[in-house]
């Protein structure tokens, strides 16, 4: 039986995993999801697909809101920014679609800087209205300037083509997505293990402490909002790549709050909490789909009807029950769970 | 001249509206140091029930102000018992957060109860325009003015010489110190969250005297944002201020820049305003100690 962790020297306290073991859960976690398509029909892998690409994003914003404490209702604009980059650049400037993914990504990051230079001054709330503000001041430059954009009329959006082969089915884009998702998570735990993630979080906890000690405050926030930003522009290209249409109206605020709903889910500056909670919100609405089909017929036209709606009173629900009854999210019931598991007989 | 005149009247006006919405936020932030980010639906609701009471006939302006100011009163005593209480001490992050959860559950509930449709509003001050020399105004413009101006001067002496209004600013300046000075910091946060919803009461009546009644409404509170920045979180009438600024900047923008412009002008200000003064013009300043 695997007990308490003990770390004794300092490279265990930045291993990437606490126990070789994990590698091989991990791997076997892969493999079970990679042979989804095997058992899910085009719906499913395409839900799927959908929860891989939006959990980029979330990673994203759990490295700024989680990780660094900075509050950010502002990323349905990174994301709008991240698909548009995409579609202009493959269209207008004939890039190759996988190379448009990572520039989309870039530029979101250098959008970042326009809401990151006023946070350097800002904090908390005055910083959350701010990132709002540039959402909606994104969505109106992308309706006016109709020259690059096509305004409200949309853009559709060429295929990702990889070694001479096009990505246009289902199962293609499910592990096309996987992969991404896989490398950004990586991507993640690593740069939380280094100098970068140790300053964030000091930040979080207090950021006249943390200046004290020697982080450069200017230096580290603005680079949380654009490494946050990139993360974001990368799923917005891949939303774009896989609705293979885009319009302001697929990025409206609801989504900024949608991905605040799936961090505080998860719980907050966990990564495995930000999977979790994506995970559990993207598939809330088809729990719901699936229980108002067995409930009969009246409840599916209402369903069909108010499907914006049902969806947002779920996620406020889901939001106010999370943060009244387990602040920790997803991440705090498993860590109970794995202890009570671990730790049986001898836990309460 | 008439067009610039105009132009700068319908700016008031708006900004009237912004105003009321932006000392709601001030309120509650004054009094329990959270943002209420669920305003513009709480007013939303409040205008919905209104319009039900709109419907008994022989009411008039009067006693629909009656009717509507007490239960936007017993709502945000509601409101605030059910959801904000039990967060009490807990971080900040996660009370903002229990405002948008709640927003969006307003809204949806809204939505779901009175359908999406926008609803004519019956205009019990009359629908003739009243002139004064080169400006013309509805009662409904008027209305949202005066009661604007009366409210502002009533939140004024409140917190400057009322006991409640001093205690609000102590319990906002530090929870536990205000407790341990005797404020029944409970009744406070329940004091604060009604007469926020009574702002937001006025705002959505003075919203329906003018326009019809939709779901759009909400974003009133969103678009209040601005208002309340550029006057500073924390200050009441600084935020009567920031609204009639930002109304008259957003009409102005798309009066003369262009229709695009009127949308965004209020948020494109206050970043650079939040640049120069990151507290709003009339914002104190936060001391922080490690």
């Amino acid at each position: 039986m695997r007990t308490q962790t003990y770390k004794t020297t300092y490279a265990d306290l930045v291993a990437l995993t606490p126990h070789s073991s994990n590698w091989a859960w991990a791997l076997i976690g892969l493999l079970v999801v990679a042979s989804a398509p095997l058992l899910l029909g085009s719906h499913g892998l395409n839900i799927l697909s959908a929860i891989f690409v939006m959990a980029i994003g979330i990673l994203g914003l759990n490295l700024l809101t989680g990780v660094t404490g900075q509050i950010s209702l502002g990323h349905a604009g990174f994301l709008l920014i991240g698909a548009y980059a995409q579609a202009i650049l493959t269209t207008d400037y004939h890039l190759p679609a996988w190379l448009a993914i990572f520039v989309s990504g870039l530029v979101a990051a250098a959008a970042s800087l326009v809401v990151g230079v006023p946070s350097l001054r800002l904090k908390g709330l005055y910083l959350a209205i701010t990132t709002l503000a540039f959402t909606f001041i994104v969505r109106h430059m992308v309706l006016f300037a109709e020259k690059i954009t096509r305004g409200s009329e949309g853009m559709a959006v060429a295929p990702l083509n990889l070694f001479g082969y096009s990505v246009k089915s289902d199962m293609p884009f499910f592990y096309v997505a996987l992969a991404m998702l896989v490398l950004f998570v990586l991507m993640t735990l690593n740069i939380m293990r280094s100098r970068i993630g140790r300053a964030w979080l000091a930040v979080r906890d207090h950021d006249i402490a943390a200046r004290a000690m020697g982080i450069n405050l200017m230096h580290y926030k603005l680079l949380a909002f654009m490494v946050s930003a990139f993360y974001t522009g990368v799923a917005g290209s891949l939303v774009a790549l896989q609705t293979r249409y885009i319009n302001v109206d697929t990025f409206s605020i609801l989504i900024s709050i949608e991905a605040l709903a799936m961090i505080i889910v998860g719980g907050m500056g966990r990564v495995h909490g930000a999977l979790l909670g994506t995970v559990l919100i993207l598939l809330l609405p088809e729990l719901l789909n699936f229980g108002f089909s067995i409930a009969g017929n009246r409840f599916t036209t209402l369903m069909a009807d108010r499907i914006y709606e049902i969806k947002g009173l779920m996620y406020g629900v889901v939001i106010l029950l999370f943060l009244r009854l387990e602040p920790e999210g997803l991440a705090g019931i498993w860590r109970k769970v794995k202890r009570f598991w671990v730790q049986w007989p001898l836990s309460q | 001249m008439s067009y610039f005149l105009n132009l700068l009247m319908s700016g008031l006006v708006i900004g009237s509206l912004y105003g009321l919405i932006s000392m709601g936020f001030a309120i509650v932030y004054r009094a329990t140091g959270m943002v209420n980010f669920a305003v513009g639906e709480i007013m939303m609701l409040i205008a919905y029930i209104s319009y039900n009471l709109a419907q008994i006939p022989g009411l008039g302006i009067a006693g629909l102000l009656l009717t509507t100011i007490p239960v936007s009163i017993l709502l945000g005593l509601l409101i605030e018992r059910v959801f904000i209480r039990p967060m009490l001490g807990e971080p900040m992050f996660a009370r903002v957060m229990v405002s948008i959860g709640l927003a969006v559950v307003i809204r949806s509930t809204v939505i779901l109860i009175w359908g999406v449709e926008p609803k004519a509003y019956p205009r019990p001050m009359g629908d003739e325009v009243i002139k004064f020399g080169e400006l013309a105004l509805y009662p409904g413009q008027i209305f949202s003015l005066v009661v604007m101006a009366l409210l502002c001067l009533l939140m004024w002496a409140f917190f400057r010489h009322s006991r409640i209004g001093i205690a609000m600013r102590a319990t906002s300046n530090n929870e536990t110190t205000a407790l341990l000075m005797g404020i029944n910091v409970k009744r406070i946060s329940a004091i604060s969250w009604a007469l926020s919803a009574v702002f937001a009461a006025f705002a959505g009546l003075s919203f329906c005297l003018m326009f019809s009644l939709e779901p759009e409404i909400s974003q009133m509170g969103l678009r209040g944002f601005p208002a309340s920045i550029l006057g500073g979180l924390d200050s009441v009438i600084g935020g009567a201020f920031g609204g009639l600024v930002i109304g008259v900047a957003e009409n102005l923008a798309g009066g003369y820049l262009g229709r695009g412009l009127k949308e965004i002008a209020g948020f494109v200000l206050i970043i650079i305003v939040l640049m120069v003064k990151p507290y709003g013009l009339f914002g104190q300043r936060e001391i922080e100690r490690v």
